[in-house]
């Protein structure tokens, strides 16, 4: 049993580790080349992230291109930057002269916060209410769920949390609008990815668990003389958790996409906060270790979410 | 003896369609009643009147009594206290019925916690002591699909069986199974008889019903025609049904006269293949002739199926080479497999099916109306959807569909294991017939020995 249970979790690891190297390899090279083909003199950008538009001239945006060597061929500074890729080294802002490792170390906790949140908030609504949903379909939950469903998926996130900005700061005051000086302030950014999140995943809770209520075997549960509760609990939620979990590593796309948009719109110091102003100012370190944070972010969850589909389904071990 | 069980003129409809009319049955504690019939003559609909738990839509009326308990047939949810306690229910298809994210101890364990009210330490040192009694002891800590058919059987067997229910109802505990599997069943409920519980096993499987003993009652139609002490209802049946149903049974059946025999199409030489670790076969050869009728027989998981997915080239062997007669064309070769409602695109008509067929390879649409009237299958099912005609129709409309394309070799993979004795029968014939009429070859894989030898002419033992 132990050898058997232990190589999987070996193989998923192993797989996930070179797809992480892979992922870093291709991604740190893309983000240098779209950097280098977006219109307009960086140099420029750069030199007016420093000193303010008012005081960028011919001659300070030709010293930060002389400083940074913007004006190297691009593949001399495609080699040096896979060099530093390779030595862990993200570099220095061109804007702010700190250490890109500090900022994103900084910065990932924010981000991490945010998205544990709208996590663990969506994972509280969406099951619930798809399982709610599932024990009768067709019945009155499962249809407001549907609406319900259909209507939060179909708002951008930014929409979304406008209205639940307006809703319940503006109008209610109960909730900080933006930014992150209260313990609250987490709560509308999270509740915002979360909705979003908890309409996919309460569909998928529904089907599964819907498809778990009609199998065989729970049918023989009952039929042994177990009662509802016991059935639910004991052959239900289990084997309605596997594909639920094996949904979230998809979902982990709309986290990181929703995590970009919602930290702008909430001032909400994280990673994606970072990467827009970054962008904004042609800042081509913090850009790729933004993004290339965010791309190991990726592996790395999905590696979590591979885990917890061998640790719940036992078919997958084997 | 007691009285375990009994029915006063159940009654079973559908808005006004009865489909189980005025029945009455009863049994004693210790003894078996077998109820035989066809699939689709209420027998399942009977086990689930029992039960309570009918479709929705489906209204009972009448009495059901069981042990000491009586109750309308209507009123399901009274029995629900009943379910693991008084009545045990053994599940179709077991392999299913088992949680797969539990072992299967843990499985028989619960029915002793929660079920009779074990404490869990105990229920669980019970359930090691059940699986170890039924030969599972090393498969205590394994899961579902780590183990056979027939383990599952008996797990599931143990898991009913810790809740001592006086009545033990079983609904098709054959279906699927090979003769070895089907003996240990019936094993399994010969011991719960000996230990005084009432078994009601629901069967199409005459095999089974001999094995019991007891009583029988042959069902037709949602009434029961025939009801009796097993040896004079198998021996001196009284209603034509009976009859029919019996001489449905394998053994009984008319030996086929050998056909001509051409040359040889399909060679497998010196054939091996294992699966992981396991060796299915080796240097096994084989030899198919135009014309031939070939049974590849064993038990399950001998390789049957693989054997004849290498003939047809559908996989690579590990060792040796299959040759193709030269001019056989890809599409000579044909399979029918085992359970056609799989076969078939569930969304998309039979004719639309058909249809796309013929002009995908340019045949002649006009071959197919003598085609369906020669498998007795009426033009008017093709407007159905493949879930909404029986078992046997469809297996029919699969052979139609694949001799459309006039084959050289049908490769049957047990076309009619899932189906009931005279639909059985009646398909196998109809598919040895058509293949004598258009000259194919007929490759037929079966776990049972009686179809082996009364539909061919040469055997292949799988080792």
């Amino acid at each position: 049993m132990n050898i058997q249970g232990i190589s999987p979790v070996a193989g998923v690891l192993g797989r996930r580790g070179l797809q992480a190297l892979l992922v870093a390899a291709l991604v740190g090279t893309l983000s240098f080349f779209l950097m280098r083909m977006l219109p307009g003199d960086a140099a420029y950008r750069i030199a007016a992230g420093r000193y303010g538009y008012d005081l960028v001239s011919a001659a300070a945006a030709e010293a930060v291109r002389v400083e940074l060597g913007l004006d190297q061929p691009w593949y001399l500074a495609l080699v040096g930057w896979w060099a530093q890729l390779a030595e862990f080294d993200l570099g220095t802002s061109l804007v702010t002269g700190h250490a890109i490792a500090d900022d994103i170390a900084h910065q990932l906790g924010h981000t991490l916060l945010l998205a544990f949140c709208a996590m663990a908030l969506s994972l509280l609504i969406g099951p619930a209410l798809g399982i709610l949903a599932g024990l009768r379909p067709g019945g009155a939950i499962d249809r407001i769920t549907l609406l319900g469903a259909t209507v939060l998926r179909a708002f951008p996130p930014f929409v979304l949390g406008i209205l639940l900005i307006l809703g319940l700061s503006v109008h209610l005051g109960y909730l900080p609008a933006a930014g992150h000086g209260e313990a609250t302030s987490v709560v509308l950014p999270a509740l915002t990815l979360a909705l979003g999140l908890a309409a996919g995943s309460c569909r998928i809770a529904r089907d599964a668990f819907s498809q778990v209520v009609n199998s065989p075997y729970y049918a023989f549960g009952r039929t042994k003389g177990l009662s509802d509760r016991q059935v639910l609990l004991r052959h239900g939620l289990r084997n309605a958790a596997v594909p639920i979990v094996a949904y979230l590593g998809m979902q982990m796309v709309f986290i990181i996409e929703g995590v970009v948009i919602l930290e702008t719109l909430f001032a909400w110091p994280g990673i994606g906060h970072a990467l827009i102003h970054a962008i904004f100012w042609r800042d081509v370190p913090m850009i790729q270790g933004c993004v290339l944070v965010f791309a190991l972010l990726f592996v790395t969850l999905n590696t979590l979410v591979d885990l917890a589909c061998l640790a719940l389904d036992p078919r997958r071990r084997h | 003896m007691s009285l375990a069980f009994q029915v006063d003129e159940l009654q079973v409809r559908a808005g006004h369609n009865v489909l189980i009319d005025a029945l009455s049955l009863s049994l004693k504690a210790g003894e078996a009643l077998t109820l035989l019939g066809e699939s689709g003559a209420g027998k399942s609909l009977l086990a689930q009147a029992i039960m309570g738990n009918l479709p929705s839509g489906l209204r009972a009326s009448g009495q059901v009594r069981v042990g000491q308990h009586t109750s309308p047939a209507g009123e399901g949810a009274k029995r629900r206290p009943l379910w693991g306690r008084q009545i045990g229910l053994l599940p179709q298809e077991p392999w299913l019925a088992l949680d797969p994210t539990m072992r299967v101890r843990d499985q028989v364990a619960e029915t002793h916690a929660l079920v009779t009210a074990v404490r869990w330490p105990e229920a669980r040192t019970r359930a090691a002591h059940d699986l170890d009694a039924i030969g599972l002891a090393h498969a205590r800590d394994h899961y579902p699909h780590q183990i056979s058919g027939g383990m599952a059987q008996r797990v599931a067997f143990a898991a009913v069986h810790a809740g001592a229910a006086p009545l033990l109802i079983v609904d098709e505990p054959t279906k699927g199974l090979d003769a070895a599997l089907r003996d240990d069943v019936v094993a399994l409920l010969q011991q719960t008889l000996a230990e005084g519980g009432a078994v009601l096993t629901i069967t199409h499987d005459v095999a089974v019903a001999r094995a019991l003993g007891g009583s029988i009652a042959v069902m037709q139609q949602g009434q029961i025609v025939e009801q009796g002490d097993a040896a004079s209802v198998l021996n001196a049946p009284a209603h034509a049904y009976t009859r029919a149903l019996l001489a449905a049974e394998p053994a009984r059946w008319p030996d086929r006269p050998p056909t001509q025999i051409g040359q040889c199409l399909i060679q497998g030489r010196k054939l091996g293949k294992r699966f992981g670790h396991r060796l299915l076969f080796e240097q096994l050869d084989i030899h198919i002739h135009a014309g031939e009728r070939l049974a590849i027989q064993g038990g399950s998981g001998s390789g049957k199926t693989t054997l004849g997915n290498i003939l047809l080239g559908l996989i690579a062997p590990d060792h040796g080479e299959v040759l193709r007669a030269p001019g056989l064309p890809r599409q000579g070769l044909q399979k029918l497999y085992q359970d056609p409602a799989a076969a078939f695109a569930p969304r998309l008509s039979l004719g639309q099916a058909l249809r796309d067929l013929i002009r995908l390879h340019r045949l002649d649409g006009r071959e197919l109306g003598p085609l369906l009237t020669r498998l007795r299958l009426s033009p008017s099912l093709l407007e159905r959807l493949p879930g909404q005609v029986s078992g046997g129709e469809l297996q029919r409309i699969a052979l139609a569909r694949l001799l459309l394309l006039k084959p050289a070799v049908i490769f049957a993979d047990e076309p009619t294991s899932r189906l009931d004795p005279l639909t059985q029968q009646e398909t196998l014939t109809l598919l040895a017939d058509t293949a004598e009429t258009h000259g194919c070859a007929l490759v037929l894989v079966t776990h049972d020995p009686d179809i082996a030898t009364r539909l061919t002419s040469t055997q292949l033992q799988m080792p």
